[in-house]
């Protein structure tokens, strides 16, 4: 509860006689609600601010002359409130409205897909009349309109709740419909210029998605909230109806936010992911990313059994498991005994229980302490940091930076990187103007739906601001505010060390957000080269100890030397000082140089692959094990904020965990994982005792001096945007299409010099490769150039193999920009 | 707000004047700071005044000023009836057609300039004069039947006098209203209602109450009839400031 509904007052009513004390202010239908009584409804919902546009909750209160709304009227002392079961005013006003409501409304339920689970359905039932004294024609619309590839409004069922459109406004930040035109004609609508005498687009130019179409990462809510089946969404149009789905509360795997989700399935087939309602993580919202990407689990290229290379032929060969993991067995067995070792690469998308087994079967079954789910640019800096000031620590949670006194951001663009925390902070903006400071280059659109103060930094320069900056000391020295730091920010040499001795300096709270859903599961788990489950520092006997007793081993099994990060193993690998590697879900082209990868990929001498998909890495690798999407299986993530998500599996199919797969290749080593099954690992790890050893020190790095670009050079800054070419976004056309087009942004001076304005090709290049896009000029820091780091026409990583802070070259092209035609949806295929 | 989200088919350049430009920023400097949003109303009416109606042009060139996405300009601009869409004449006559002067004689006027000018409801005539429009309750049934050009009254107004006052218009006369000020062509008037007043003095006119307005309220005095507890000095209690 936020200071301002803080019960101040209480007051005292009756509602259909009984007495209720509420706090004041409250709303006549809140307080109903908690009395057990259920006020038919369309336009209230508790999270939007009342507008009382539907008029369906009238009421009776006594000493009114006229019904009145209960969702727009607060409570008062000694009110008298009688609704529809005890009043036959409150009774008829309900049916008069359901009767207006419904003259428009085309009673198509039968085809409808909101049937079976719609507020007007069902609330006609049991408020309407059972007949309409409507003897006129009906208002008619074409069916459906586009609001966005995505979201399609079919006008004639609407009932101008403005759901929609406040959530759109007040909720996400991105007012892109409203309400146009009046009367009966009045409809829900993006900008089009037609309205207003200019020409509709030429055909075939996606003009049906008018002049400004909704592009929102939180556009799917609206068909959610939307108390009709005047929303739909392209993706489940006419493919199921409520009825015949089977629901199972689900936890999404897109990021860290942890969202509480609801999976519907049918024979089998995931059909539609819903947002869950967890009032202490996502409230009742998700992101579009996390509500529509689904469909990568059902891709072509799924891989459904194990395979092996074969040495005759050289070709992967479809294997039983048997073979795959005695061969996979035989080829790791060999590489742990020889000189090189074996490196295992874990990636960010595992589920806590996944991850665990992965850094005990490293430890035990390999002897090595070569494993890192960091499937990014990483730093040494990076990894003590993590060690010392994230693992083993709860929160901040989404509440306390929802109350904080100020919140600072560095490496982090919350809208992109983790939509969820955005919308608790743009919350916390509206409702009580949280001051939100935020280190970066130029200001985007989600600081500005936060009002965030930007302090103009060029990437690699966080360090000397966070630790110099007293605008930024003075807003963390208030009681309760949260700093909050970005997986990026390991990229800016010495930030993470400044940002842990600003925390200490000023008592602000420390928050690590990482981009994905496995990475604060993979930590705690101890997929880290010098760090054990536990938070444990691999080097500190104590810690070893307590780790060997709880797995019963003998002394000295737990190798004291911190292992190779993922630079290092990839280097070693292809150095040909690595024996083998095992790969976890790992996409070379996430890594900072994605050839780079690859190469050491194609260098390794055995390299098993754990995969969903037929990926760069399982193409590569001589034995490939299919494993469990987290759709099919049981586990866990952790929020940012470290909270535990545990879901069960949505589909009950033979795939496995690679947990299990782990399990039955640590047994044909000889090693006993007991890793077989979800509750097994979750109760080993909950048996796990809580360490006493010391902790790891935070990393002490000083800031480097930032890279002066020469001429014709500028600084690399470069984020994911949340829709984007990742590859669990593949096979949703109509996602993608709701994608930021992909530009180059750089600021005025920079413009200048090149002789650039809006929409001109400019090709930022480096030694690895170029890329050119369409440029939009914006207040940027001089000399620094951004790029989406994996967006149509701009996968930086293999065509720069560069990250964030390098030194690139900008010169004007002369050729025409790849994705000038933004709004037409990416074809998949080709690059990933 | 970002008015368009890296939007790369911006029309880049808006054909406003430099004296609308400067009067765009006069009126948002009416309105409090953190409220300019406040002054899309006679902005709309100012971009009405130069191009004649609400443009696509006029609506990017409200959005870019408040900083509003062009869709909620568009939800106010298609809300009011009073901004016109598409081109519209000098002269907007609005026949109404509500239940009291639709009855008295109001629906007949419609119809019969509607045929007198071979244009409907909200349609401009070819030599783009008038533009007619049937209208809701203009507040003036105690005249009733009523039509108004440019929003000023013709009242009592049956279908001959009608085809009349139009008649005189298309001819460049201006027919003067029965009440209120002196006609003056829609792009004036826009103008006005954008905050620009009009200099000449006849342009302001406001008269005490008509009979036919005080008719009513004599009567129900006469027979003691008042609203059922309804009393007059009840005090307007502020509005609670909006959150943000
Ligand atoms: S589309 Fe749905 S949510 Fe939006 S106004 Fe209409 S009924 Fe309400
Ligand atoms: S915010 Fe993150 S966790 Fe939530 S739905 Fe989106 S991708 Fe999934
Ligand atoms: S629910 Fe109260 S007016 Fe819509
Ligand atoms: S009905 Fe015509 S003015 Fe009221």
């Amino acid at each position: 509860m936020t200071a301002l509904d803080t019960p101040t007052d209480e007051v005292t009513l009756t509602i259909d006689g009984v007495e209720v004390t509420a706090p004041k202010g409250a709303l006549i239908i809140r307080v109903a609600e908690k009395l057990g009584i259920e006020i038919p409804r369309f336009c209230d919902h508790p999270l939007l601010a009342p507008v009382g546009a539907c008029r369906q909750c009238l009421v009776d209160v006594e000493g009114q002359r006229k019904p009145i709304t209960s969702c727009t009227t607060p409570i008062a002392d000694g009110m008298v409130v009688r609704t529809h079961l005890t009043s036959e005013v409150a009774r008829k006003a309900q049916q008069g409205i359901m009767e207006f409501l419904l003259i428009n409304h085309p009673l198509d339920c039968p085809v409808c897909d909101k049937g079976g689970e719609c507020p007007l359905q069902n609330q006609a039932m049991s408020t309407g009349a059972a007949e309409s004294r409507f003897q006129d024609v009906k208002r008619t619309y074409p069916k459906p309109i586009n609001l966005s590839t995505q979201v399609l409004l079919d006008r004639e069922r609407c009932v101008q709740c403005a759901r929609c459109t406040r959530f759109s406004e007040e909720i996400a930040g991105d007012p892109f419909i409203e309400l146009m035109d009046r009367t009966s004609d009045e409809q829900v609508n993006v900008y089009r210029e037609e309205m207003f005498g200019g020409e509709p687009g030429p055909a075939g130019s996606h003009s049906d998605l008018g002049s400004e179409p909704l592009r929102s990462y939180f556009s799917g809510n609206t068909i959610q909230i939307c108390p009709v089946g005047a929303l739909t969404s392209a993706q489940y149009r006419f493919r199921s109806r409520p009825f015949d789905l089977v629901s199972t509360p689900s936890v999404c795997e897109h990021c860290a936010a942890g969202c509480a989700q609801r999976t519907d399935h049918r024979r089998g087939k995931v059909m539609r992911r819903l947002a869950g309602d967890d009032p202490a993580v996502n409230e009742e919202w998700d992101c579009d990313k996390g509500r529509f990407g689904f469909r990568y689990v059902t891709a072509f290229d799924r891989i459904t059994e194990p395979m092996v290379r074969d040495p005759q032929t050289g070709a992967l060969r479809a294997a039983a498991w048997s073979e795959a993991l005695a061969v996979a067995a035989e080829g790791l067995r060999r590489a742990r005994d020889s000189s090189g070792g074996v490196g295992v690469l874990t990636g960010g998308r595992l589920t806590v229980e996944d991850a665990y087994a992965y850094s005990k079967f490293a430890r035990i079954a390999l002897r090595t302490n070569d494993v890192d789910f960091r499937a990014r640019p990483l730093s040494t800096e990076e990894a003590d940091f993590l060690a010392a000031a994230v693992a083993g620590r709860q929160g901040p949670t989404y509440a306390e930076v929802e109350q904080a006194s100020a919140v600072v951001l560095a490496g982090l663009e919350p809208e992109e990187e983790c939509p969820i925390l955005f919308l608790r902070m743009r919350k916390a903006y509206r409702k009580r103007a949280l001051a939100v400071h935020a280190l970066a280059p130029f200001r985007t659109t989600g600081y500005e739906k936060l009002g965030a103060t930007v302090l103009p930094c060029a990437p690699g320069s966080e360090a000397t601001l966070l630790a110099g900056d007293a605008s930024l000391a003075a807003a963390l020295s208030q009681p309760g505010a949260v700093l909050v730091v970005g997986e990026r920010l390991g990229g800016a040499p010495g930030g993470l060390s400044a940002a842990v001795a600003l925390a200490e300096r000023t008592g602000a709270r420390l928050a690590w957000v990482p981009r994905r859903a496995g990475e604060r599961g993979a930590l705690e788990a101890g997929c880290l080269p010098h760090l054990l489950p536990g938070g444990r520092p691999v080097t500190e006997p104590r810690a070893r100890a307590e780790l060997a007793g709880a797995w019963g081993l003998e002394a000295g099994v737990l190798d004291s030397r911190p292992g190779r990060d993922t630079g290092a193993i990839l280097a070693a690998a292809t150095a040909g000082d690595l024996g083998a590697l095992v790969v976890a879900g790992v996409d070379p082209a996430d890594l900072s140089d994605a050839r780079a990868a690859e190469q050491a990929l194609d260098a390794v001498p055995f390299l098993v692959s754990l995969e969903l998909r037929n990926s760069a890495v399982a193409r590569r690798a001589d034995v490939v094990l299919p494993v469990a999407p987290t759709v099919e299986k049981a586990g866990s993530f952790l929020t940012w904020e470290g909270r535990l998500r545990p879901f069960e599996a949505v589909l009950a199919t033979g795939a496995m965990t690679d947990a299990r797969i782990l399990d039955a290749l640590a047994s044909q080593l000889g090693v006993q994982l007991n890793t077989r099954d979800v509750p097994a690992v979750r109760a080993e790890l909950a048996a796990l005792p809580a360490t006493d050893s010391p902790r790891h020190p935070p990393p002490q790095v000083a800031p480097a001096p930032p890279p002066v670009p020469a001429d014709g050079q500028a600084v690399l800054a470069t984020w994911h945007q949340l829709v984007d070419l990742g590859t669990l976004q593949d096979g949703d056309d109509e996602l993608a299409g709701t994608a930021r087009p992909s530009v180059v942004r750089l600021g005025k001076e920079l413009a200048t010099r090149l002789g650039v304005g809006d929409g001109d090709p400019v090709t930022v290049g480096t030694g690895t490769g170029a890329l050119t896009l369409p440029v939009e000029v914006v207040d940027m820091v001089d000399a620094v150039v951004w790029l989406p780091t994996n967006s149509p026409g701009a996968t930086v990583r293999r065509s720069l193999g560069a990250a964030a802070g390098a030194l690139v070259s900008v010169s004007v092209s002369v050729s025409v920009p790849v994705s000038a035609s933004v709004f037409v949806s990416v074809s998949p295929g080709g690059s990933r | 707000m970002s008015v368009s989200q890296g939007e790369l088919s911006k029309q880049t350049s808006i054909e406003f004047s430099e004296q609308t430009r400067d009067r765009a920023r006069e009126i948002i400097a009416r309105y409090p700071a953190g409220r300019e949003r406040s002054a899309l109303l006679p902005l709309l009416h100012l971009v009405q005044a130069e191009y004649g109606h609400v443009s696509p042009a006029g609506i990017e060139f409200c959005a870019e000023l408040l900083g509003l996405t062009r869709a909620q300009v568009a939800g106010v601009a298609s809300f009011y009836t009073m901004f016109k869409r598409r081109p519209a004449g000098d002269w907007l006559v609005s026949v109404c057609t509500n239940t009291m002067c639709g009855v008295l004689g109001g629906d007949r006027t419609f119809e019969t300039l509607r045929e007198h000018l071979g244009v409907g409801h909200d349609e401009t005539t070819p030599d783009g004069t008038i533009t007619l429009e049937h209208a809701e309750c203009l507040a003036a049934c105690d005249y009733a039947p009523v039509l108004t050009v440019n929003y000023e009254f013709f009242d009592r107004v049956q279908a001959e006098q009608a085809v009349e006052i139009v008649d005189q218009l298309q001819e460049g006369k201006r027919p003067v209203p029965d009440r209120g000020a002196r006609l003056c062509p829609l792009p004036e008037l826009s103008l006005q209602l954008a905050g620009f007043a009009d200099p000449r003095p006849e342009g302001i006119a406001d008269g005490p109450a008509g009979e036919p307005t005080l008719a009513g309220a004599r009567l129900a005095q006469r027979h003691g009839i008042a609203v059922a507890g309804f009393d007059p000095e009840t005090p307007i209690k502020p509005k609670e400031e909006d959150s943000r």
